[in-house]
């Protein structure tokens, strides 16, 4: 049973996904300073030229260290390079959307339903070839409370008085 | 006004689909050779939309701080650590955590600033965020154990 498997899973993954939201909000703060002095396409462009940089320093630094892997998975489909595609048109629907009545907090409360309707439809139908997880009560009533405390802050909490 | 609504939650299916497509590119190469990859081609895109509809280089850039630059790096790590995570963990579990923490560190961020905030509501978000990873975490527990 690999969903089983997955269930019991090692905390460091629930840690480390957790850490690199905090990440997130340094990141979202920073690219925002830079589309203030430039705009969102060139803030945008230019943390994916300096994020080519810090990969392949980061690459050069731990692949010397890495031993061969042993069993070698099979090669990824064409399609699976094409995640840079949809992470930058996202700059592009996002700062359109930021733009219009529906303001910042309108955009991000929008973006979370997105987000969460794609990830629900992933994970129970195995899309794009990662493991199908049929999400259970648990999960919905999870995920329900995390996207209304988020829905609270941002719609209602952040930047109000 | 439908079609703002419509581009504001097609923004955040792309963000999903980002993080399940480097996902399983990670799960051929590494989750960093992923990273690498988002990067060098969403450069390769933004370079192409740039040259077309122009504005790669505005006016202002040149007196952003230098810090306003490590988002790219710092970006670096958040999608292999996402194309890590979400090839163990799912999609539904890697975005509550991704979205717990940013809420989490949002606030905290703000408080930090000194921007002006709704301390209720802020606080009933955190509790209710917390709540959700906790009934998360249970249920694994429970698996675990069997």
């Amino acid at each position: 049973m690999t969903t089983e498997a997955a269930r019991s899973s090692h905390p460091i993954y629930f840690i480390g996904a957790f850490a690199t939201g905090g990440l997130l909000t340094f990141m979202v703060h920073l690219n925002g300073e830079l589309a203030r002095y430039g705009n969102p396409l060139f803030s945008s462009w230019t943390a994916h030229g300096t994020g080519i940089i810090a990969a392949v320093i980061l690459l050069l630094v731990v692949h010397r260290r890495r031993t061969p892997r042993l069993e070698k998975a099979p090669d990824a489909p064409w399609w699976a390079y094409l995640g840079g595609i949809s992470g930058a048109a996202t700059v592009i629907l996002t700062s359109t959307a930021v733009n219009s009545p529906l303001g910042l907090s309108g955009t991000l409360a929008l973006g979370l339903a997105g987000q969460v309707a794609f990830s629900v439809a992933a994970d129970s139908w195995g899309l794009f070839g990662l493991p199908k997880r049929r999400p259970d009560r648990r999960d919905i009533v999870a995920l329900g409370l995390v996207v209304t405390g988020a829905a609270l802050i941002i719609l209602f909490g952040r930047g109000a008085a | 006004m439908t079609v703002f609504i419509l581009l504001a939650c097609l923004g955040g299916v792309l963000v999903g689909l980002s993080r399940q497509l480097n996902g399983r590119l990670s799960v051929s190469t590494t989750p960093l050779i992923a990273s690498f990859w988002n990067h060098a081609i969403g450069f390769a895109a933004l370079t192409c939309l740039g040259l077309f509809v122009g504005g790669l280089l505005p006016a202002g850039a040149a007196e952003a701080p230098w810090y306003a630059y490590l988002g790219g790096p710092i970006g670096v790590i958040f999608v292999a650590v996402g194309s890590w995570v979400i090839a163990r963990i799912g999609a539904v579990n890697s975005a509550l955590l991704i979205i717990g923490g940013q809420m989490v560190t949002g606030v905290a961020f703000d408080y930090i600033s000194a921007v002006p905030a709704s301390f209720w509501a802020n606080a009933a978000g955190i509790v209710l965020i917390v709540g959700g990873m906790m009934v998360s975490r249970g249920r694994r527990k429970a698996g675990g154990a069997q």
